[in-house]
């Protein structure tokens, strides 16, 4: 009998372990709609998801590095580079301060794409430095970040704008990747959600489907057996962090389209919070661990404490500390899971 | 005996894991001042039984009693303060700090100025020396531990176990990675623990050296102790047939090879670095078992390292069926069809967390490639499947992470991954090492099969039974350099060593 | 691989070669000709932060007002004191005519004061107003910038305005404006006076105002529109005006408005900001955003500069060289402007 009981506390536990931030998602949203009702909303879940749209871009662009086992704090700088780069393009004729006063209308297309691939040139120069010279990934990011902010610094600069904040974007670009929606009232889904919906479709088949899916985790558990096994480490690191970047550029695109501008400071700091976000979904920082349904819970955790506890209206500093017992609470749940049970 | 007649018991122990019944009513008792053998096939329960010894797995039933008296143990510091202390296969020193550091780590002894309080490293170093004489150990406490050799760095945890007053030892393979010299060492110090009342616990799968230094043996299976017996009443064979609970004709499958054509041949391989191999040539043919032989140190790692293009080469040749190649990465290596089963299984084999379908395809997805970069998953779940029934790997499924595996079926995972590549020439690296008998014999059979297909291997090995059980002929290296190849059938153990030591001063 | 490799890196230097050249007239490079430049003072500029879209005006009035007049050397403090003091302390080496700084901190204006004053070394401080008693610790401090809580009443002056003309703004006619703020950076000066100002002056011309929701949106347009939409969701057709502290924040929260069907098929909702920057102007001709205060950079960057040369010359600073009326013998006042679609024109 005692045998018994203690195996059926152990599959409760392992079970609870296992699902640990679904169930803290769901606390979340039961906790707030207890304080307020109405947030229990189409609306609220709307706004979430619109709200969460680009971070779930973003993150699994870090995604694909954290489980190589390295790093990428290369990805708020990028979102801004490509954010300014993006709508500098996509002013609309008639705007008094436009970035580039000649310049005609271009196929939507052009600067998303243009954006898209600075990104991804980016992250292949993280890749080359990381893969080819060898330099650690928390470094070789830390520094593109910085040479991004430079970058993006100097274009942002650039007269005649000089630094002006930039607005008038064409409304097709806004609602194109930003306000757009398919539906009406509540059955409507925003154009950005479905992107990201999409992204995380596509990133899950890399993920699973692939080989460059499989060497990544294979690199991120363990690196010298993917080299004995002749895995091409080089070129997969390459793949990933340009994989990565053009992430950052899309969420980038989709950001500026969204908030209707963009300046240098856009992306400040979101490297962190997709890193957060990863890893409060089941993304081991030690590489080799962690899924597309981890990281979107992840960033759904983060958009449900945002945007619900403005809703509440809990006050600024003790959101930032709901948000980081949060990270902490739920790793330390996550690595139970690895530990050696007792 | 004044007191008891055991000075350990773990009577009625029993485990249980979801699904496996890890230990099933085990007792040992153990006699003071003796060496109590603990013998199994992995997975038997051994190393369950002594994580329940060490607090680190609570046992669902059981007493553990210490001169008769029950105690409690939580944590394998607990177990030290009760004078229970167990050296690990793999041992973790501390390299950049000295052996008298190493040793006193955690308890230095201190010495008060004043108020404040120092390290007293005179007290140390003629502490350390003292216990050093004692065991009849020749080791300088002020050296760096980073620069010894694996025998030196066990007998200083030997020494800190004595220190600790450790009336009972468990040793996990201590021999694993020990030369021949260093295993009589071993055996020294291990009388002369006997000799001032201290039990040895004593874990291995080398069969020989259990019934040399053994007084009781105590045999386990699938979580049940078999019995135990004075190892005076045992032999090979009765140890054999009692842990895997059948009898076993022989220890090695029965082969014929056929050498075919060289499909190998290396001229003059030389490593950049002066300690490493230099100027070995040889050939290998189709359809052969050429067996590597000599001591740890003797470079033969290296050597096979470098033809699949882990390390480098300052000059040589390499031959694959009469054309020159350049091997400069494992990929290259793969081109040519050479497959290489590392010696770290753990540090360069397994991927831990991932799934037993995804160790085995790693080496050759491309297989499994389809338009559009996706890769065909029935094709690739189907070949899994087929090697793990070929290969008899035991594993509730293919999606179970491979750490959750014994040791011989993660190596049988990992010769599984090696197969899908198709190679010609497989190159096996310690194939047996760490596993037990049973799944031995499997690999060997393995390996026998493998060359009646015509493959050909290159198998490094410091069993030397095995050697001269499964190779055509035995290459030997001493200190980076070929020192001879043995041919024929009556090789003996002592042709190896005089070869393995022949250009040692 | 190989082949992919060296033309990454011939991309990168041309991407970069390319954003170099394009900006090698970047402000903080030295303006007039080299000939004329040794008879000109040197001017040490030192700007808490460059990304900040008000100090990049005020900067880029500061490089305009040089032109001819003076060489200017200008230094990003990154927000942090510690490195703003190291590059006063290398002004200072370099033996710079003036020193015009705009401080990270105003509590750290006292030190900078001491070490200016040991060079014997004039400083001009701008957009950040240090403690009075630092002010008087020496005669050649000078300090030019707009009384914060100037722009904060005008916020307010201009929800009044709009509330006494458009009676159909008190939505649920209970004679109290509810409200929203959107505020800057928590412990910011500006954000502080534009937050406790613009609600006092509305309360000043007898309007009562409930403050629905307040937060930090950190001076960021993105961050703004998700803590909008927030308020949005719990607040909905509560909410009668918007309060931004600055016209990003404004942008923002219009953009969520946006995305709840507001400013379409008469749906409107009173948004203020300050800074008239050109994406607010632009939603000032929209008639999105609804009034904006003109925090006047060009006047502002105009004035430190021109007591800068002043000082560097060994005068003392008047309406007569520099162009600015001196108030108690060292503040110059530039004011804030209202900023409504009718008038956009002053701020362009």
């Amino acid at each position: 009998m005692k045998t018994n009981n203690a195996t059926n506390a152990n599959r409760v536990g392992s079970f609870f372990f296992q699902y640990a931030i679904y169930f803290v998602l769901v606390f979340l949203v039961l906790g707030i709609t207890a304080i307020d009702p109405s947030f229990w909303s189409i609306n609220s879940l709307h706004d979430i998801l619109l709200q969460s749209s680009t971070r779930a871009i973003i993150a699994l662009g870090a995604a694909f590095v954290l489980i190589t086992g390295g790093v990428d704090l290369s990805a708020g700088r990028m979102v801004g580079f490509a954010a300014v780069l993006s709508a500098s393009m996509l002013q609309i004729q008639e705007y008094s301060h436009r970035f580039y006063p000649g310049l005609p209308d271009l196929p939507l297309w052009v600067p998303v794409l243009i954006a898209i691939f600075v990104g991804l040139l980016v992250g292949l120069i993280n890749g080359v430095i990381v893969s080819r010279f060898s330099v650690p990934p928390f470094i070789a990011t830390l520094g593109s970040m910085v040479a991004v902010l430079g970058l993006n610094s100097l274009y942002f600069d650039m007269k005649p704008n000089q630094s002006q904040p930039i607005g008038g974007l064409r409304p097709d670009f806004t609602s194109t990747l930003g306000s757009g929606y398919i539906g009406s009232g509540v059955y409507s889904i925003p154009y950005i959600v479905i992107i990201a919906l999409l992204v995380a479709g596509l990133v899950w088949v890399i993920f699973n489907k692939t080989i460059l899916g499989k060497s990544m985790y294979a690199i991120g558990g363990n690196i010298q057996a993917a080299i004995v096994s002749g895995i091409n480490v080089k070129r997969v690191l390459l793949y990933v962090y340009a994989a990565a970047g053009a992430l950052y550029g899309l969420a980038g695109v989709m950001e500026a389209a969204r908030t209707g501008g963009a300046t240098s400071s856009y992306g400040n700091m979101y490297e962190l919070d997709a890193i957060a976000a990863c890893v409060v979904g089941g993304v081991s920082t030690a590489g080799g661990i962690g899924t597309v349904p981890g990281v979107l819970v992840g960033v759904l955790i983060f958009g449900v404490i945002n945007y619900g506890l403005t809703y509440i209206g809990v006050s600024p500093y003790w959101q930032l500390i709901i948000k980081g017992l949060i990270i902490i609470v739920a790793v330390a749940f996550d690595i139970r899971k690895y530990l050696t049970k007792k | 005996m004044p007191e008891n007649k055991f000075i350990l018991e773990m009577n009625n122990v029993s485990k249980d894991f979801p699904g496996v019944k890890a230990l099933d009513d085990v007792t040992l008792q153990v006699r003071p001042g003796t060496v109590h053998s603990l013998m199994g096939e992995n997975g038997a329960g051994k190393s369950t039984l002594m994580k329940c010894l060490f607090g680190i797995y609570s046992p669902d039933a059981g007493e553990i009693l210490l001169n008769g008296q029950k105690i409690e143990i939580n944590s394998s510091r607990d177990a030290l303060d009760q004078g229970i202390s167990m050296i690990h296969q793999e041992l973790h020193p501390v390299p950049r700090r000295n052996v008298m550091e190493n040793l006193w780590l955690g308890r230095f002894p201190v010495k008060s100025v004043g108020p404040i309080k120092l390290i007293d490293d005179k007290r140390m170093y003629q502490d350390s020396i003292a216990l050093f004489e004692d065991l009849g150990m020749d080791l300088d406490p002020h050296v760096l531990v980073g620069s010894l050799s694996v025998s030196k760095i066990q007998s200083i945890e030997i020494a800190k176990a004595v220190s600790y007053q450790a009336k009972v030892i468990v040793m996990d393979e201590p021999t694993s990675s020990l030369t021949g010299t260093e295993v009589d060492q071993l055996f020294k110090i291990i009388q002369s623990l006997k000799s001032r009342g201290v039990s040895i616990i004593y874990i291995s799968h080398k069969i020989e050296e259990i019934l040399a230094i053994s007084d009781e043996v105590t045999i386990m299976r699938d979580g049940k102790r078999i019995g135990s017996w004075l190892a005076s009443e045992l032999t090979t064979d009765s140890i054999i047939s009692k842990m895997v609970g059948r009898d076993l004709t022989q220890r090695f499958p029965e082969h014929h090879n056929i050498p075919g054509e060289t499909v190998l041949r290396v001229e003059g391989l030389t490593s950049p670095f002066s300690k490493a191999f230099k100027d070995v040539s040889f050939d290998l043919r189709q359809g052969e078992i050429l067996g590597i032989g000599g001591l740890v140190g003797a470079q033969r790692t290296e050597l096979i390292e470098a033809l699949f293009g882990l390390r480098t080469v300052s000059s040589g040749k390499i031959f694959i069926k009469g054309k020159q190649v350049k091997i400069k990465s494992p990929m290259d290596a793969k081109k040519h069809k050479i497959a290489l089963l590392t010696e770290e299984r753990r540090a360069t084999g397994i991927f831990p967390v991932l799934p037993i379908v995804e160790n085995t395809v790693m080496a050759n997805m491309i297989r499994y490639a389809s338009p559009y970069f996706l890769l065909k998953q029935l094709p690739m779940k189907q070949d899994v499947q087929q090697k793990i029934a070929r290969l008899h790997i035991k594993t509730p499924s293919s999606e179970t992470q491979i750490k959750n595996l014994s040791g011989g079926n993660q190596q049988k995972v990992l010769i599984a991954r090696w197969l899908l590549t198709e190679p010609e020439i497989l190159m096996l690296d310690e194939p047996t090492r760490g596993i037990d008998v049973g799944a031995k014999f499997e690999i060997y059979s393995i390996i026998a099969d493998l060359v009646q297909q015509g493959k050909s291997i290159i198998m490094i090995s410091s069993e030397m039974p095995e050697l001269i059980g499964m190779s055509d002929r035995i290459m030997v290296m001493c200190e980076g350099r070929l020192s001879g190849i043995l041919e024929g059938k009556n090789r003996t153990e002592e042709d190896i060593m005089h070869l393995a030591t022949k250009f040692m001063v | 691989m190989k082949k992919l490799f060296p033309v990454v890196i011939v991309g990168a230097m041309l991407f970069l070669a390319g954003c170099g050249a394009s900006s090698s007239p970047a402000p903080s490079s030295s303006s007039g000709t080299p000939s004329a430049s040794e008879k000109q003072p040197t001017i040490g500029v030192a700007i808490y932060k460059f990304d900040d879209t008000f100090m990049t005006g005020v900067r880029n009035a500061i490089s305009t007002a040089a032109q001819g007049k003076a060489t200017v050397d200008i230094v990003d403090g990154q927000n942090s004191q510690p490195t703003q003091n190291d590059k006063i302390d290398l002004f200072l080496n370099k033996k710079v005519n003036a020193l015009a700084i705009n401080p990270v901190d105003l509590t750290a204006a006292g030190v900078i004061i001491d070490k200016a004053k040991a060079a014997n070394t004039p400083v001009v401080f701008f957009n950040r107003e240090p403690m009075a008693s630092d002010m008087q610790k020496w005669d050649k401090v000078y300090y030019v910038g707009a009384k914060a809580e100037e722009s904060g009443i005008m916020q307010g002056q201009i929800l009044v305005d709009y509330w006494k003309a458009h009676p159909e703004m008190d939505k649920n006619k209970d004679g109290t404006m509810d409200v929203v703020i959107l505020t800057g950076e928590p412990g910011h000066p500006d954000a502080i006076a534009r937050t406790k100002f613009s609600v006092q002056a509305i309360q000043d011309a007898g309007i009562k105002v409930n403050i629905l929701a307040q937060d930090t949106a950190m001076w960021d347009r993105s961050k703004a529109q998700d803590k909008m939409a927030a308020f949005l969701g719990a607040q909905g057709e509560k909410i009668e005006a918007v309060l931004g502290n600055n016209d990003d924040m404004a942008l923002g929260a219009i953009e969520a408005l946006k995305a709840k069907g507001y400013f379409a098929n008469n749906k409107f909702m009173p948004v203020v900001g300050v800074d008239a920057t050109a994406p607010g102007l632009q939603a000032l001709k929209d008639g999105t955003l609804l009034g904006t205060v003109l925090n006047d950079a060009k006047n502002q960057g105009t004035a430190t500069l021109n007591l800068a040369v002043a000082l560097s010359k060994g005068l003392t600073p008047s309406k007569d060289n520099a162009g600015y009326e001196i108030t108690d013998g060292k503040y110059v006042w530039v004011p804030y402007k209202k900023i409504l679609k009718a008038n956009m024109a002053d701020a362009q």
